[in-house]
């Protein structure tokens, strides 16, 4: 292979085929049209959650494609040191310090070893080597905490501060540009200072001193390799920190003001309080001792406990009272507890800490999933598939504390539930959204029905108020008619029958059909035209056949009369009718009466004709009044129609009656 | 048919009229015996004690309404005739009364003669029957034979009556009737008669059924 030609790469990924980066992708996009398939949101959701850890394995077998990508040269790895404790002399005894196979963990091999050592590298240059027109890199994997390193006594590289607050660079690779010009032919001597901490001063083993195998090589193939280890070492940390902030932030105070959703809020914390545990992996130069910021990591695992806890229990729709007393005096007791036992024996306590904190947050997480299942929930599969990653995540980060991993596992173990967090987190700002907007098209809703509904009240009040004054004004014509008739009506009736003048027995009838009009006028409905011509009808007839003259009737046909007369048109066209028909019986002699209505151009018209004697001209004036044609002529003009009588001495009368219709008729 | 009209109650409250009426009645049956009322409380009373064939009942008394005494009449003495007399030409007053029972009615503004010859008529048994009294009459029995919920005892016109009402609806008399029909003029008259039975026979269903369920809703 033609790694091995080239060097090794100590942590090259173990893939057999030369694989180029580029080649990779292709092959993981490959999976992907399955979960598009069923474009269903929950199939998006698992396979962009797919998506970002095939990214994630990309760029993380990125480097040892990396390796076969570097342009030519040799690149060596040192693996063996001679070390002194201390900040060595150039003059020191060299010759009596012990060898040591790197990488050098101190937690294994010199447990109680703190403070500075330095290591001193042989680095023998090759025939032809150095270059004069070459920059040589140095690549340090780990150097925990801080490194500062010298060529041939020249010194090339300072990662930080010796001194406390002691830079925290165990995280962070380290690449040291050496100029050809320092390199001498053949032998040359890199001494590294490392300070650390012993394995019980940290919370963690990964923070524990040592100095990992150290590479040496033309500078483009060691910047290379830095760029890309720096990139799951520091670059992605910094970057979840910072997306973790903005989105717990938004959801812790989305939680804050919506009690109801208080799972956001404590999920937003969760977010905060891991963007700040990755910030470990970052932040080099804080302005607190080991012991402080140490302490400070461990007790933030509580919180991060408390938050995971209470949302998941939330989330479950299960508050616990007592959980949550129980969880923050747990965040005051253990950072209490490691204080208490001192900064020699924190690694041990926060050890312990970790484990029963792991286990509450598994609890929790299998009592949400349970509920999840119990409900039928449509999470179920998601939050099962986050959580279980997160889980696994948790159990690599804790196997890390007892023994050492390869960086590789602990990078995924270190950034996949920041992934997983953002994940869940969209995924409940898009449930949220959706019951937003739920709830605010239920209120759209609702406001639109409120409306519909005050609307139907305001008709129904106003139809109500209007027919309380129709019923009213109904109530008082009635009485106002009923007085009439029993007042009035009887006074007049008595007039009729009791009085000995025929002439005032008539004017009191008059009277009182005139009393009955305006009572009709009061209280009558219009009258439908078909109806008044029965009406009419029925009188003439009788009328005519019990006086002895033979009565035509004629009128159109039902359909062809729609029309209704007002109440006040009909008794007036009823009046004179009657006293045409009297004039008939009582004057004129006739054998034969005809009556012709008609509808033409919207006019009524009614003809009455007789083949009596008619009216004789000179007598005019005095016969007038018996025969009532003023009066009847009186009436149609109030009704604006018109009654026109031809009579002739010997050839009967014609009495024209015509009333415009559309005055009359009430439209329906 | 003529029926013998020897006890009349005559129940009208202003005297003058109801003089007037008793020398009308007198007129058309001059051995007639007349009870005299002007109140609705002592016309019931004669109804109880007496026997009447023929009652002339004004409507609008000072202490109710004759319609009471028809409908008192119609229950006590049922082959008592009723007839209204009334100063009320309108269906509104006179509907009420038909269907408690009245067998007609007559005007009271009208001349002497056209009422001596009313009179005449319905004693002789054709009652009396207008346009819009038909047309109400044949409202009333449309609205009866709709589907509703209340179980009505089945009180219908036959085709022929319902003919008639027509007919008188549309201002034919029923001499006219009965030519157009084919049918005699008492024939006709029956047909009437069996009309203003079956209203009152039907208002009086419908009353109790009223009652009924208001009785049913009060418990």
């Amino acid at each position: 292979m033609l790694r091995g030609l080239e060097g090794r790469a100590p942590d090259s990924p173990p893939i057999t085929g030369q694989v180029h980066p580029a080649q990779s992708p292709p092959m993981s996009w490959l999976s992907l049209p399955a979960g598009f398939r069923h474009p269903t949101r929950q199939r998006l959701w698992r396979a962009l959650a797919a998506l970002r850890l095939l990214l994630l394995a990309w760029l993380l077998a990125g480097p040892g494609g990396a390796v076969l990508a570097q342009p030519a040269g040799v690149v060596r790895v040192l693996d063996q040191a001679r070390m002194l404790p201390g900040l060595a002399r150039p003059e020191a005894d060299w010759a009596g310090a012990p060898l040591v196979a790197l990488p050098d963990a101190w937690a294994v091999s010199r447990p109680a070893q703190r403070g500075v050592v330095t290591y001193r590298l042989a680095l023998t240059m090759p025939a032809g080597e150095p270059d004069g027109n070459r920059l040589y890199g140095l690549y340090v994997e780990r150097a925990c905490s801080v490194m500062a390193a010298q060529l041939n006594g020249q010194t090339v590289h300072e990662g930080g501060r010796f001194t406390e607050p002691v830079s925290r660079q165990c995280h962070r690779p380290q690449l040291v540009a050496l100029p050809a010009a320092l390199l001498r032919p053949g032998d040359n001597v890199l001494d590294l200072q490392v300070r650390g901490y012993a394995l019980a001063e940290v919370s963690s083993r990964q923070r524990a001193g040592g100095l990992s195998a150290v590479e040496f090589g033309p500078w483009d193939a060691m910047a290379a390799h830095h760029a890309r280890r720096l990139v799951f070492a520091t670059r992605l940390p910094e970057v979840l920190s910072g997306a973790l902030v903005l989105m717990g932030s938004f959801m812790f105070v989305m939680g804050w003001f919506n009690r109801a959703q208080s799972y956001l809020a404590y999920f937003g914390a969760l977010m905060v309080s891991w963007s700040l545990l990755l910030a470990r992996l970052w932040a080099t130069d804080l302005p607190f001792a080991n012991a402080t910021t140490e302490t400070g990591l461990a007790a933030l695992m509580a919180f991060v406990t408390l938050a995971a806890v209470q949302f998941l229990m939330r989330y479950a729709k299960h508050r616990r009272r007592w959980l949550d007393l129980a969880l923050p005096l747990q965040c005051l007791l253990m950072p209490a507890t490691l204080l208490a036992l001192g900064p020699q024996r924190l690694y041990l306590a926060a050890g312990a800490w970790y484990v029963l904190l792991s286990l509450q947050v598994l609890v929790a997480a299998s009592f949400y999933l349970v509920q999840a299942r119990r409900h039928r929930s449509r999470q179920f599969w998601t939050m099962a598939a986050l959580l279980g990653v997160v889980s696994v995540s948790l159990l690599v980060e804790l196997i890390a504390m007892g023994w050492n991993l390869d960086s590789r596992w602990l990078h995924v173990a270190q950034l996949v539930p920041a992934l997983a967090f953002l994940a869940l987190g969209l995924r409940l700002m898009q449930q949220y959204g959706r019951a937003f907007q739920t709830a605010e098209q239920n209120r759209a809703e609702l406001e639109v029905r409120i409306r519909e509904a005050t609307a139907q009240i305001e008709r129904n009040f106003a139809q109500l108020s209007e027919l309380k004054v129709e019923q009213v004004t109904d109530r008082e014509r009635k009485r106002i008619a009923a007085d009439l008739h029993d007042d009035l009506g009887a006074k007049l009736l008595t007039i009729v029958h009791t009085s000995d003048d025929q002439r005032i027995s008539t004017l009191a009838r008059e009277a009182l059909e005139e009393m009955r009009l305006s009572v009709r006028g009061l209280t009558g409905k219009p009258v439908k035209l078909n109806d008044a011509l029965g009406d009419w009808r029925a009188e003439v007839v009788s009328r005519l056949s019990q006086s002895g003259v033979q009565g035509e009737w004629s009128a159109p046909p039902d359909e062809e009369v729609p029309q209704t007369l007002s109440s006040r048109a009909y008794v007036q066209t009823t009046r004179i009718l009657r006293e045409a028909v009297s004039n008939i019986i009582k004057h004129s002699g006739a054998s034969q009466c005809s009556v012709r209505c008609t509808i033409d151009n919207g006019d009524f018209q009614l003809v009455v004709q007789d083949n009596g004697k008619g009216i004789p001209t000179e007598l005019d004036g005095r016969l007038d009044k018996g025969h009532g044609m003023a009066s009847m002529k009186g009436r149609a003009k109030q009704l604006q129609g018109q009654c026109l009588v031809e009579s002739s001495p010997g050839y009967g009368t014609v009495i024209r009656l015509t009333l415009p219709l559309e005055r009359h008729t009430t439209p329906r | 048919m003529v029926s013998r009209m020897n006890n009349i109650l005559l129940l009208e409250d202003l005297p003058e009229i109801r003089a007037w009426l008793k020398s009308l009645v007198l007129q058309v049956f001059p051995h007639a015996r007349i009870t005299e009322c002007s109140r609705v409380q002592d016309a019931l009373l004669q109804v109880q004690s007496l026997r009447f064939d023929l009652a002339l009942c004004d409507l609008g008394l000072p202490d109710g309404s004759g319609t009471d005494v028809v409908a008192k009449l119609r229950d006590v003495q049922p082959d008592a005739q009723s007839v209204v007399v009334t100063i009320h030409d309108d269906d509104e007053h006179l509907f009420p009364a038909l269907q408690a029972g009245a067998y007609g009615y007559i005007l009271k503004e009208q001349s002497r003669e056209l009422i001596t010859e009313q009179l005449q008529r319905i004693s002789q048994g054709e009652p009396p029957l207008s346009p819009s009294i038909a047309r109400k009459v044949i409202k009333y029995f449309a609205s009866q034979n709709q589907p509703q919920a209340n179980a009505m005892p089945a009180v219908s016109l036959t085709e022929r009556e319902s003919e008639v009402l027509l007919r008188v609806a549309k201002g034919f008399t029923l001499p006219e009737i009965g030519v157009q029909l084919g049918l005699s003029r008492h024939t006709i008259a029956d047909y009437v008669k069996q009309i203003y039975r079956k209203l009152n026979v039907s208002s009086r269903a419908e009353a109790a059924l009223e009652a009924q369920r208001l009785g049913l809703f009060r418990r």
